[in-house]
């Protein structure tokens, strides 16, 4: 698989942050920093996804993401935007992007994105999935059973599906917003820390009666089930 | 609000109108009919006139040539030859025996000269007497003449007139009933648009547009001045639009450079308790963020901004979901909560922007709402939805409910807690977007926070997007 991000930011600074932030994580990186020149670089080359600034000199962030899909160029696109409304997250979902992250954003939550769009990407192509498992956990996607070493754990139907995101997205870290998301689909921020009581009595039904832990706290970013550390 | 105004005048008003129309059409076919029959009849009686001078001129001709005999001659003439047919004729002399004509005796009634007299006679042959009218004129030698024509053709004529412009105007009430009906209709129908038209630009949508291009002048100046006035305020909106994008834009981007700047320095330092005074403007500058992104998300949604992400979702489920959301953070703070919603309560509007408004009531409640039960619901009567939040605590004195709803408007009391004072603004305005409001109640004891949703706007608003 493709390790190569593009990056179309006109702001240098960002652009600079996002970049640096890329390769020290093992990705190649291509910037543009006007729209055009943007939308030059994602016809021609292959890459895993496109990093979209919204605003930008040129050609709007919206009309290279329209462009591209007109072209049927379906690389996985994450729109950064400046505009935090959310009937513009709304407007850029809508445009055809596969996310929208709103500026300022901690650079671990592009990261866990970008890693969980190139994920999605790849797996239309697998076969449909009816379990997923992660260690000695396993989770059956029909009968919605949960199991930890042969043993049923009882989820509230919520609870299931946080562990199913986080199985989805096993080895890898799932931020907050990713979980209120694809759990809940809504894209305000609650203010409490309404996820992270979820995520712990997630945590004491899984691991209480476990020597190896599986649910780990990503400090400042997220949540993230692996059977290492 | 107006419900008094609504339901009962229209009914009385469609009558009052209805019948001030049959009434119209009643004054004004009325007169006119009566016209045409008098100056029908009028027509009639001067050539009936006429005629009788015709006679009057034929029968004197012989008088004048050759006197009473000469007379005498003309009328037996004219009775043998069937020139009389249809009229009267008799000649008496000064004793009143009868000389000439068709009529048996003088009759007893005329005594003196008449150029016009309505009267029923038998003539020579006829079994009934008819309607005649009789000319009487008197010689100087004595003699009486007496002349005239049949009125019966007359009088089917008047009956066959009065009929028919009887008929025509009872034709003329149903006909001004439906008049007034389609009138009514008609301009019901336009006053309807403009008001289902007000209902919607309250409720923000300044999209909407009357139509102009039906007959009625009127109708089309006041629809064309409501529009002038609509294209105003929607480039007022689109300049808000602007304004609050760009006011994102420039905002965000230097904090950004700031999270990037701090993130990296953050990095490549070394000393703990920087590192800890890096993360606390970090935080700092996400409550800031948090602040600007609210105030920006409330001035865009009271502008109407956000109506092109209305969707169908059911109301109930959003409760659900909502209350599964907070119930372990809830729970974790000793509360409880109650979650009340019946069945099937589909609703059309932002699903994101209801959401935060009721997360941001529960968030409210579990801030101020001391202890210990929340309640969450969503209900719905004839004419409105309803979403709230109620809780057991202090609750909001009456006199300053108003403020709690301002922006920035922290009440003195909870100025120590941590909060932008602006949850319920926001709150306030998603429930103005979609055409409703905020009521801030008393519990018993405690604040029930009330989203009053009105059916109206909400069908309204379903129908515009479906066009």
């Amino acid at each position: 698989m493709s390790r190569k991000i593009l990056v179309v930011e006109d702001d240098e600074a960002t652009s600079d942050y996002i970049a640096k932030g890329l390769e020290e994580n093992g990705y190649l990186v291509d910037r543009a920093s006007d729209g055009r020149d943007g939308l030059f670089h994602a016809t021609d080359g292959d890459y895993a996804a496109v990093v979209l600034d919204r605003m930008l000199p040129a050609m709007d962030g919206l009309a290279v993401l329209a462009a591209m899909r007109a072209a049927s160029i379906e690389t996985p696109v994450l729109i950064l935007s400046a505009l935090g409304s959310t009937d513009d997250r709304v407007k850029g979902l809508k445009a055809g992007s596969d996310d929208y992250l709103v500026k300022p954003f901690a650079f671990s939550e592009l990261l866990a994105r970008l890693d969980a769009l190139q994920r999605r990407g790849s797996s239309v192509r697998e076969p449909v999935v009816t379990s997923l498992t992660c260690g000695d956990l396993t989770m059956d996607l029909l009968t919605h059973r949960a199991e930890r070493a042969g043993r049923r754990i009882e989820l509230q139907p919520r609870e299931f599906r946080l562990l199913e995101c986080l199985l989805r997205h096993r080895d890898n870290v799932v931020t907050r917003t990713m979980m209120l998301e694809e759990v809940w689909d809504y894209h305000f921020d609650p203010g409490t820390n309404v996820i992270d009581v979820h995520i712990s009595r997630l945590r004491k039904k899984i691991d209480e009666r476990s020597d190896v832990p599986l649910v780990h706290t990503v400090r400042g970013v997220g949540y993230m089930l692996s059977e290492t550390a | 609000m107006n419900k008094r105004v609504s339901v009962r005048l229209p009914r009385s008003q469609t009558a009052r109108f209805v019948l001030l129309c049959l009434l119209f059409t009643v004054l004004i076919t009325g007169p006119s009919l009566l016209f045409v029959y008098n100056r029908t009849d009028a027509l009639i009686h001067d050539r009936i006139v006429s005629r009788i001078d015709d006679r009057q001129r034929n029968l004197l001709f012989g008088y004048r040539t050759a006197g009473i005999q000469g007379l005498v001659g003309s009328i037996d003439n004219e009775v043998q030859t069937g020139v009389v047919e249809g009229g009267v004729i008799l000649l008496t002399d000064a004793s009143g025996k009868r000389m000439a004509g068709n009529v048996l005796s003088w009759p007893p009634t005329l005594r003196e000269p008449t150029s016009w007299r309505e009267m029923r006679l038998y003539t020579q042959g006829q079994r009934r007497p008819e309607l005649y009218a009789v000319r009487v004129a008197h010689f100087r030698s004595g003699h009486w003449l007496l002349f005239g024509t049949n009125l019966e053709a007359r009088e089917r004529m008047r009956e066959a007139l009065a009929e028919a412009l009887l008929a025509a105007f009872l034709m003329a009430i149903p006909a001004g009933l439906i008049a007034g009906l389609i009138l009514h209709r008609y301009t019901d129908r336009r006053v309807r648009a403009i008001g289902e038209i007000a209902v919607r630009i309250a409720a923000g949508d300044v999209g909407v547009r009357l139509d102009t291009s039906g007959e009625g002048e009127a109708y089309n100046q006041l629809g064309g001045a409501i529009n002038a006035m609509l294209a105003r305020i929607e480039e007022l909106v689109g300049g808000l639009r602007v304004v609050t994008d760009a006011l994102a834009h420039d905002l965000r981007s230097p904090l950004m450079r700031i999270q990037v700047g701090l993130e990296r320095a953050a990095r490549e330092c070394d000393d703990d308790s920087a590192r800890e005074a890096f993360s606390s403007i970090s935080k700092e500058i996400d409550g800031m963020m948090r602040m600007i992104s609210a105030t920006l998300e409330i001035g865009r949604t009271e502008a109407g901004i956000g109506r092109e992400n209305f969707s169908d979702f059911q109301l109930g489920d959003l409760i659900k979901d909502l209350c599964e959301m907070y119930q372990p953070v809830i729970e974790e703070s000793g509360f409880e909560i109650d979650a009340k919603q019946n069945g099937d309560l589909p609703f059309f509007g932002n699903r994101e922007l209801i959401g935060q408004a009721v997360s941001n009531l529960i968030d409210n409640a579990l801030k101020y709402g001391g202890c210990c039960r929340i309640e969450v619901g969503a209900d719905a009567s004839d004419s409105e939805f309803r979403l709230w939040v109620a809780d057991n605590g202090p609750g909001i004195p009456e006199n300053s409910r108003d403020d709690a709803m301002k922006k920035y408007g922290r009440l003195e009391q909870a100025r120590t807690l941590e909060g932008s004072g602006l949850g319920l603004s926001l709150v306030r305005a998603v429930a103005r977007l979609h055409g409703g409001d905020l009521s801030l109640e008393n519990n018993h004891p405690g604040l029930r926070a009330v989203m009053r949703l009105p059916k109206r706007a909400n069908a309204l608003a379903a129908n515009g997007n479906g066009s």
